[in-house]
Formats: C-alpha cells, sequence, structure tokens
C-alpha cells in the first residue's frame, strides 16, 4: 500500500461542501451543525468516536435522510434534500455500513443493474430499439467484466449475491460502485470486519480509484488506513466538525485527541 | 361436444387465463416487490369495464350499467385492460409514493374492500350486486359458433393471448428493465442510490401488472357471459398468490406449473366433482384446506416454488478465452448476453 498522507491538500477544490448540517432522530440531535469540505480528487476520510454522526451524515449527503438544516453542494449545485436517486445521477454513489447487496441479483447482476439511465429501462426502447439496448448492454456486461476481473470477483460473477461472504460482499459494493462511474463515492466503513490482507487490497483499490480520478469521502475507525491512503481527515464529535486537516496534524489537537484518538494516537506517535 | 370435453376445455381456458393473472401478479410481487393485495379488485375492474362495453346500450337490457359501447373483441378487452391500468396509476399515486411493504399492503386490501362494496353497492355502475349478465360471446356472430363449439374455440383464444402476453412479459423481465425491478424488490434502498427512480419502476410494474389483471378479468367475463362481486372477494387474490409462490415466483415457467396445480387441479377440477351426500359445499373447503396447506408446504420446504426464478448467466467468449491464455484482463467486443437455467 503506498502511503499518501503527505501529500497536499491545500488548493484542491472542493466537490463535496457541507454547511451546518443538523439531523434530529426524536429530539436527539445525531448530526449537530456539521460544516466540511471534500477536496476534489482526493481520499478524505471521516472520522469519530461510535455515535459521533458518521454514518448519519452519510446518509445525509447521500439522500437517503433528509437534513433538518444545513446546506449540501455537490459540484457547486445545492442539492440539499434532494431525493437519493437524484443525487446518485449527480455522481455521488454510496456503499453501506452493513453490506447492502442485491441478494437474488448475480454479481454480475449486481454490478449491471449500477450504470444510469440504461436504454433497456425504457419500454419503448426495449420494443422499438432493441439493437441499441443490446449494444448497450454488452458493453455494460464487457465493463461490468473488467471490474470484477479487478476486483477478484469474476469467477463468482454467476453467483447469487447473497452466497457471499462478507469480505466479498464488501467487494462486491465497491465494484458496483465503480461501475455507477462516480465522481464522488462514500464509503463507509469498508474495512470493517474484513480481514488484514484484505483490508490491504481493498486499501490499494481505494487508491487505485483516487489515480483515476474518483474523490473518495470514507467513514472509518482503522487509523493505520486512514494514515496510509487518507490525503485529508475530518472528525466528528457529538454531531459536529471537531477539526480537519491531515492526520498528523490531528495528532497534536487536544481536542481531537480527547474526543477519539486518545492513546491510540499517542502510542502510534511514539512507536 | 361430450360433458367431458367441455370440462376439459374449460379447465384449459383457467389455465390460460390464470397465467395472463399470474404473470401480472408476479411482475408486481415476484419481480417488483409490491405486495399487491388488491390484485383481484384490479381483474375485476378489467372484467366489468370489457362486459360493459362490449354490451350494448342499459336502455332495455334490466341491467344498469355504464359505458354500453358493443365493442367489439379484441378492442373490448385492451380497453379493460387499459382501466385497470388507469386504477392502478391511482392506487399507485396514492399509496407507492409514501408506504412499503407491510403498510403498502394493508392500504391495498383495504383499496379492495373498498372498490367490493363501491361495486356492490352502487347499481348504477355495474349492476349491484347482480353483476353483468348476458356479456356477448365474442366472435360467435364471425365464425358462426355454436355454444357448445365456443368454449374449445375461446380456450384456444386465451391460449394465443397468453402465449402474446408470455413474449412480451419475457421480453421486459430478460431486459435491463426487469433486472432493475428485482432491483428494487431485493432493496429499494440501494436501487435509488444507484440512481433508479423507485417509484418510477414501481409505477410501470403496477401500470404491466394491472393491465394483465384486466385483460385476464376481460376473458373471463366473455367466457362466462357474466361477472359479479362474488366472483371477486379478496381472498381470491390469494390464490393467485399461491399460483405463484408454488409455481416459483420470478419464472414465468413457473407461473404456467402454479396455474396448473392451483387454479386448474385445486380450484376448478373439483368445482365439476359431485357434492359429498348430506355435506353440500363441503368439497370446496376442502379445496381451500388443502391449497392452505399447500401454501404452508411450500413455503416451509420449497419457498423458492415449484421452477425457481432463474440464474441469469452472461456468456463472454472472449474473456473466457483470455482466461484460459492466463492473460490479463482485457475484454473482447463479442460479448454475448443470454439467459440460463
Amino acid at each position: 500500500m503506498t502511503t499518501e498522507s503527505n501529500q497536499a491538500v491545500s488548493g484542491a477544490t472542493s466537490i463535496l461542501r457541507c454547511e451546518n448540517i443538523v439531523k434530529s432522530f426524536l429530539g436527539v440531535k445525531a448530526v449537530n451543525g456539521a460544516t466540511f469540505d471534500v477536496p476534489r480528487g482526493q481520499i478524505t476520510a471521516l472520522i469519530g468516536p461510535n455515535g459521533a454522526g458518521k454514518t448519519t451524515v452519510v446518509n445525509v449527503l447521500s439522500g437517503a435522510m433528509k437534513s433538518d438544516s444545513g446546506r449540501i453542494e455537490i459540484n457547486g449545485v445545492d442539492v440539499t434534500n434532494w431525493e437519493n436517486y437524484k443525487i446518485a445521477r449527480m455522481g455521488l454513489m454510496r456503499t453501506f455500513q452493513l453490506s447492502r447487496e442485491l441478494g437474488g441479483l448475480t454479481v454480475l447482476e449486481n454490478l449491471l443493474a449500477a450504470p444510469k439511465m440504461q436504454a433497456g429501462e425504457s419500454l419503448v426502447n426495449i420494443f422499438f430499439r432493441p439493437g441499441l439496448v443490446k449494444r448497450q448492454e454488452r458493453e455494460n456486461v464487457e465493463r461490468a467484466c473488467e471490474i470484477l476481473r479487478t476486483y477478484g470477483l469474476y469467477d463468482l460473477r454467476d453467483n447469487r449475491a447473497r452466497e457471499l461472504s462478507g469480505g466479498q460482499k464488501k467487494l462486491l459494493e465497491i465494484s458496483r460502485g465503480v461501475m455507477a462511474s462516480p465522481s464522488l463515492l462514500l464509503l463507509d466503513e469498508p474495512m470493517a470486519g474484513v480481514n488484514p490482507a484484505l483490508i490491504e487490497r481493498i486499501g490499494g483499490y481505494i487508491l487505485d480509484l483516487k489515480h483515476q480520478g474518483v474523490t473518495i469521502l470514507m467513514v472509518e475507525h482503522n487509523l493505520n488506513v486512514v494514515e496510509q491512503i487518507c490525503d485529508h481527515v475530518i472528525v466528528l464529535a457529538e454531531g459536529r466538525t471537531l477539526a480537519t486537516g491531515r492526520l498528523s496534524d490531528l495528532r497534536a489537537n487536544q481536542e481531537v485527541v480527547q474526543a477519539y484518538l486518545g492513546e491510540v494516537i499517542n502510542a502510534s506517535t511514539h512507536s | 361436444m361430450s360433458a367431458i370435453w367441455y370440462y376439459v376445455f374449460t379447465l384449459v381456458f383457467f389455465l390460460f387465463d390464470y397465467f395472463i393473472l399470474a404473470m401480472g401478479l408476479n411482475i408486481q410481487y415476484g419481480e417488483t416487490g409490491i405486495l399487491n393485495f388488491a390484485y383481484i379488485g384490479f381483474v375485476a375492474i378489467g372484467a366489468y369495464v370489457t362486459g360493459a362495453v362490449s354490451m350494448p346500450n342499459s336502455v332495455g337490457t334490466g341491467q344498469h350499467y355504464i359505458l354500453g359501447w358493443s365493442i367489439p373483441f379484441p378492442f373490448n378487452l385492451l380497453i379493460g385492460g387499459v382501466a385497470a391500468s388507469l386504477l392502478a396509476v391511482i392506487v399507485a399515486l396514492i399509496s407507492l409514493r409514501r408506504l412499503r411493504t407491510d403498510y403498502l399492503a394493508m392500504v391495498l386490501i383495504s383499496l379492495s374492500l373498498v372498490l367490493y362494496d363501491v361495486c356492490n353497492n352502487f347499481v348504477p355502475l355495474f349492476n349491484g350486486a347482480d353483476g353483468l349478465y348476458n356479456v356477448p360471446e365474442p366472435m360467435v356472430g364471425v365464425f358462426h359458433l355454436t355454444s357448445n363449439a365456443f368454449v374449445p374455440f375461446f380456450a384456444a383464444v386465451t391460449g394465443v393471448v397468453a402465449g402474446i402476453l408470455w413474449f412480451v412479459m419475457s421480453r421486459i423481465t430478460r431486459a435491463p428493465l426487469g433486472r432493475t425491478l428485482r432491483a428494487i424488490r431485493d432493496d429499494s434502498g440501494v436501487a435509488a442510490a444507484l440512481g433508479k427512480g423507485v417509484f418510477r419502476y414501481q409505477l410501470t410494474s403496477m401500470l404491466i401488472g394491472s393491465f394483465y389483471a384486466g385483460v385476464g378479468g376481460g376473458l373471463i367475463i366473455q367466457f362466462g357471459g357474466s361477472f359479479n362481486p362474488s366472483a371477486w372477494l379478496p381472498g381470491e387474490t390469494f390464490v393467485i398468490f399461491a399460483v405463484i409462490i408454488v409455481g416459483g415466483v420470478g419464472n414465468n415457467i413457473g407461473l404456467i406449473v402454479g396455474s396448473l396445480l392451483v387454479e386448474t387441479m385445486l380450484v376448478h377440477l373439483p368445482a365439476f366433482l359431485p357434492a359429498i351426500p348430506g355435506h353440500p359445499g363441503l368439497i370446496e373447503y376442502i379445496d381451500a384446506m388443502v391449497i392452505g396447506a399447500l401454501l404452508m408446504v411450500m413455503l416451509w420446504f420449497r419457498p423458492q416454488g415449484m421452477v425457481p426464478e432463474r440464474t441469469r448467466r452472461f456468456t463472454i467468449p472472449s474473456l473466457a478465452a483470455r482466461k484460459d491464455d492466463g492473460d490479463a484482463v482485457a475484454v473482447g467486443a463479442n460479448a454475448s448476453p443470454k439467459e440460463a437455467e
């Protein structure tokens, strides 16, 4: 895994801007004024203690939940409280904390379901433009197979997705997101419950995506991974943005150390 | 024609007709995951509208009904299908946008009861509890058919209609549209996160399925010449659910197996058996118990149905060749997706 954490983040334009996002559940503020930018073309980690509101932020950003207040911009377009499918069409794809594969579909079909606005999703095209549908489907199959080969899932392409192991489901989710040609990929704990070898592989895939121009925002608790692949870190605590910057800088931030990093980061600093 | 052949062709008619109805419910439930417990209501609307547009003006017929345009087959059937689809649009706008799974099912079963009560009690619409009768037998004049000849003739016509609708449904379910519907069935949240407008696709599924329901209902009223509310009590929906659960959810071949086992063998065949002396109606109760038991057995031991949903496989010759040669990833231009067992 290549170390990229020293790459400068200053000067990069933002692909995503969040201002004062608030989201409550029965009066409890899960997100309470989160404000941050996600720099384009970089890997940004969203870290924080359990209950900090990280997954809620991802849900709000992807449109799966509506915020109570605040503003979200993708590429300068205000997408606050847009429906999730419209946000996805803006180029934002996401994975889930607990893998959510399309279990009744095969692995290959999971990827084929990803491209947006397919010709074969229209009744008119199915019956009156079958050539177009067939050609596009063939192209999609070819591309999906390429991606599956890259992610090591090609031999499982005809298996139903529900038959995969936990790690394979994580890979499937990422590859499905890639199939949708995203400009921004939100990864919600991609390393959770994954063995060290696979963590290494997934980290490599994420770096490859960055080099292909995809911006990554990932929720992650594994600080080794954050340190090795992330360019920029956002620390969330009690629903608020506590600090942003490079992990190396955040180590010196007492608020961050107290809220989240604590002994873990101190230990890694002294080792 | 002997009585036995009359029965046989009647059973053949119901086999094809329930195959059509099962295809309609299957795209809604089996492919899209919409628990449409009001399905029989769409069948009924299709039947009533097909019957009413086939019949002459109600004045002097002794019945009260709207329309009465004397429209011939198959245009009357198309109108019945479209009427059911229009009802589906209204239902979808009311219920599908906000409700999911159990709550949607409760609203739909309530809707079925409301429809039933309206048609049963509001006489000017479709003649109330008496329902429509003396619906003209289609094409009898054109082919100079006797009453006896009509039964096998219309069973064959229904077979042709079922064949056409099966072809159309296969095209839809094999296309990316079918895959998107199945994605919504498996997890509508994931489908939306992939940029699929879930409501739009659910509406499409409701429209298609309800058109099939309307056509199936239209065929029933033309075959029997009559239709009244007792024929579409909400429980009838569950018989069609039994057809697709027993046959195989999400598999068109399974649906015809389900139609044969449940509708033909268990529902209609016993109806031709002589009553048990001293116990009128007992056969019907035994029938319902057998269907219920069969459903439980299938759900427990073989939830995928007699003919399970197919795994769709795609053959990519160029990739297979590359793999054999041990080459790196490179995909040729002649990939050809196809469906296989």
